[in-house]
């Protein structure tokens, strides 16, 4: 991977094959769970972390801004997602972005992040693996690496909103 | 200690919480192990059009006290800003301001 760089009015970064296949399939899980029926993810943690709770403390609240709020959180998410399949090169190679496509990555390998990191427990303290073992090391390497590419593409798009002053 | 000159204190008037109307609504970012830092920031920049000094302070907040108060109004407003910043993954929700 070279991590995501700001060129012209666009952001720029270039995935191995490998890493473009990863991606891929992340993005059919992550497809998978939103379109899944609700009685079977009532309380999967990472559904509840994608579309958290708007009110603490009072279920009424909650459940007003749940029916509020969830029907465009969920069609945003799905935008967002085919969005990033659309620019993602399949067999790898440049992923060039514009201010919208790249708002639409970071907030898809924000939920990508967010449901590894669920599902594995991040904490604070938790870091990457010195080598990999077995199939959780994996998605803890694929974990990082994807915070590396999502902590390149805020700096390009931080760097460029300086430049825009 | 007050002499006999000095005015009589009002008391303090007890307000019930429900029938406080004025008492503005605020949105809250929890902190949470994944969010990265420059994340935080670049994203309360971003929706609520905070100088890059104001988002770091409130990032930094949000990372060592476990909570911050992004913004404050309205319910409506309230739910809105909270739905913009589930948009973002931050975990986010709005209530009363205590």
């Amino acid at each position: 991977m070279r991590p995501f760089r700001r060129r012209g009015g666009d952001v720029v970064a270039r995935l191995d094959p490998a890493e473009a296949g990863i991606v891929g399939l992340l993005l059919d899980q992550l497809e998978q769970l939103l379109a899944a029926p609700e009685d079977d993810v009532a309380d999967d943690p990472v559904l509840n972390r994608l579309l958290p709770e708007g009110h603490r403390g009072d279920p009424e609240l909650a459940a007003d801004y749940r029916e509020l709020t969830e029907p465009a959180l969920r069609s945003g998410k799905a935008d967002d997602l085919a969005t990033v399949r659309a620019t993602l090169p399949a067999a790898g190679g440049d992923v060039r972005l514009d201010a919208d496509q790249a708002a639409a990555w970071l907030r898809t390998t924000n939920d990508l992040r967010l449901a590894l990191g669920t599902r594995l427990e991040i904490t604070e303290d938790s870091e990457p693996p010195d080598e990999v073992t077995d199939d959780e090391g994996q998605q803890m390497a694929v974990y990082y690496w994807l915070t590396a590419v999502q902590g390149s593409l805020v700096d390009a798009l931080a760097a460029g909103r300086g430049g825009r002053r | 200690m007050a002499g006999p000159l000095a005015p009589q204190r009002t008391p303090d008037i007890v307000v019930d919480e429900e029938s406080d109307l004025d008492r503005p609504w605020v949105t809250v970012v929890w902190n949470d192990p994944v969010n990265l830092m420059n994340y935080v920031t670049y994203v309360l920049q971003e929706l609520f059009g905070y100088d890059e000094p104001t988002a770091t302070t409130l990032m930094l907040q949000v990372h060592h006290d476990g909570r911050a108060i992004v913004s404050s109004g309205p319910r409506e407003r309230m739910e809105h800003d909270t739905s913009r910043l589930h948009a973002y993954g931050l975990w986010a929700s709005y209530q009363r301001d205590t």
